[in-house]
């Protein structure tokens, strides 16, 4: 049995008349792919340039600067994903 | 006997208004909650050292916390808002205060990092999201109209909150150590939280109450049962196919990103240039005195007249105002950009309720609040980062700066592409058949025809 409430906004449904949007939100997809992807490029960016300071300055430190030092997991991540490091 | 809200009301010479309302019951609970809540995120600053000193773990490593905590705030703010909406803003609060009060204990208790990041970054964080989402659409429930000034009076506590708290806890660390000040932060904070959810209603007619601003030809708002859920489901789907929808989670992001950069860096910037730590500090406590102003103003004005153009204006002024910066070299300057920046920054994300009510009327925003808070906390995240990112390998502020500058005048191009305000984006949420009389309660607060029964 339905209870009062129900009963009571059986004559609340919305009346849409047939509202609908039919065009996909591309201006708001496209506006949020762009800080996303400034963003990321941005982390990129400015982390391979920390990771090649820190592996820098770890070949300066241990005096073999001639020799190419290995980085960690994530500084080798950072400057394979960065074309401009 | 005369209620003391309509002496003040009289006092004050109230004549659109009224104090006699449960909507600012509801108010100040929501601005206790938002205090408490802000706890977690504020008491991090000062517990880095004490950790290290008990530890000697890194301030790195315990940096990972906070920055694991931002995230999962952010991450769970959307399912927040969700259950907000389904089961109510008080339950899901109520869950939101368990899981602060295991969080505390379990942080009071902490001797491994990994405990740390669950206790302080996981369960924190859920905490976090499960108390300060819902909450904001719930206010927004209890206003049929004057929701601009319910926000704005509820937003002050976002900076009154943190700068009590932070007091508090410093006090507590100085007297009792670190873990004892969380164990006694952590029941005090339960019992408030508790306390005040007893008497928290997630919408006026769940008191047999009217919303505040109701007109005597309103009718109520469907709140419960099956076509609530239903058409809520339905209005969502609307909701999601808006530009506004995406475009607001991705201004709240860009402005985040905008002020976490000088909210973080604007000590070591001040420092860095010569000015002393204690004059420093200054310059942030002065940010947050003055945005209370505009936090509060910012919501009545979008109310009033468009929030669009009042969020363009914040969101410009926030990204024109750290200019200043590039040439700030004395503690006069700084000062100067402190008053300056803070009035438009106070501005920045305090009418998105507001908003949210211009585009999408009286449909329950919980989970459309959520995707932006989500937004918002990965702009804090991102924002935090970058000064101290920047500095390490440039040697300068500069690039942090001018980083600021575009992500917030970003956001301003974001605001200008919105819709206009005007006009809702969804269909007008289903009334009841019903009068508001027939709740018991008559409160036309317009022309001043106030019952003594009027919601109080």
């Amino acid at each position: 049995m339905a209870s009062a409430t129900d009963q009571k906004q059986k004559s609340a449904v919305p009346e849409l008349e047939g509202f609908a949007i039919s065009r996909p939100p591309l201006l708001g997809y496209g506006l949020i792919a762009s800080s996303v992807i400034v963003s990321v490029a941005l982390l990129i960016y400015f982390g391979a340039w920390a990771a090649t300071d820190r592996i820098e300055n770890r070949a300066l430190a241990s005096g073999n600067v001639s020799e190419l030092q290995d980085g960690e997991w994530w500084e080798d991540g950072l400057i394979f994903a960065c074309p401009l490091h | 006997m005369t209620n003391p809200a309509y002496w003040l009301d009289r006092k004050f010479g109230l004549r659109n208004h009224t104090i006699a309302h449960y909507a600012w019951v509801i108010v100040a609970i929501a601005g206790v909650v938002q205090m408490v809540g802000a706890a977690i995120r504020m008491a991090f600053g000062v517990l880095v050292d004490p950790l290290v000193e008990t530890f000697g773990w890194t301030p790195g490593s315990i940096g990972i916390a906070y920055a694991l905590m931002s995230i999962v705030t952010a991450l769970a703010s959307p399912i927040a808002g969700y259950l907000g909406n389904r089961f109510g803003a008080r339950k899901t609060m109520a869950v939101g205060t368990a899981l602060f009060f295991i969080g505390m204990m379990w942080t009071s208790q902490t001797s491994a990092i990994w405990e740390l990041y669950v206790a302080y970054g996981t369960v924190f964080g859920i905490a976090q999201a499960l108390l300060l989402v819902p909450v904001v659409p719930a206010v927004a429930a209890w206003f049929r109209r004057h929701l601009g000034l319910g926000t704005g009076i509820m937003m002050v506590s976002w900076s009154l909150g943190p700068a009590l708290v932070v007091q508090v806890l410093a006090v507590l660390f100085e007297t009792v150590g670190w873990s004892s000040a969380f164990v006694i932060v952590g029941v005090v904070g339960t019992g408030i939280l508790a306390f005040v959810l007893i008497y928290f209603r997630n919408t006026p007619e769940d008191a047999s109450r009217i919303a505040y601003g109701t007109l005597p030809n309103d009718k109520p708002l469907v709140t419960e049962g099956n076509v609530f859920v239903s058409t809520q489901k339905e209005f969502q789907r609307f909701v999601y196919k808006t530009n506004a929808f995406w475009n607001l989670i991705n201004i709240h992001f860009l402005g985040c990103v905008g002020h976490a950069v000088i909210l973080v860096g604007i000590i070591p910037m001040a420092i860095n240039k010569g000015v002393g730590p204690l004059t420093a500090a200054g310059v942030l406590t002065t940010i947050s005195v003055i945005s209370v102003s505009t936090r509060f103003i910012t919501p009545i004005l979008s109310d009033k007249f468009s929030a669009k153009t009042v969020m363009f204006l914040s969101f410009f002024g926030q990204g024109v105002g750290v200019f200043l910066l590039f040439t700030a070299d004395s503690a006069l300057d700084f000062y100067v950009f402190a008053i300056l920046w803070s009035i438009p920054y106070g501005g920045e994300g305090t009418a998105f309720p507001v908003v949210n009510r211009q585009y999408y009327g009286h449909f329950p925003i919980g989970t459309t609040y959520g995707w932006q808070l989500l937004g918002a906390g990965l702009g804090m995240a991102l924002g935090g980062a970058i000064p101290g990112l920047v500095f390490d390998i440039t040697g300068t502020y500069a690039w942090a700066v001018g980083l600021s500058a575009s992500f917030s005048l970003a956001g301003a191009v974001g605001i200008a592409l919105l819709e206009p305000t005007r006009h809702q984006l969804i269909p007008a949420w289903p009334e009841l058949e019903q009068d508001p009389g027939s709740l018991g309660v008559v409160e036309p607060v317009e022309g001043r025809k106030l019952s003594p029964e009027a919601g109080d």
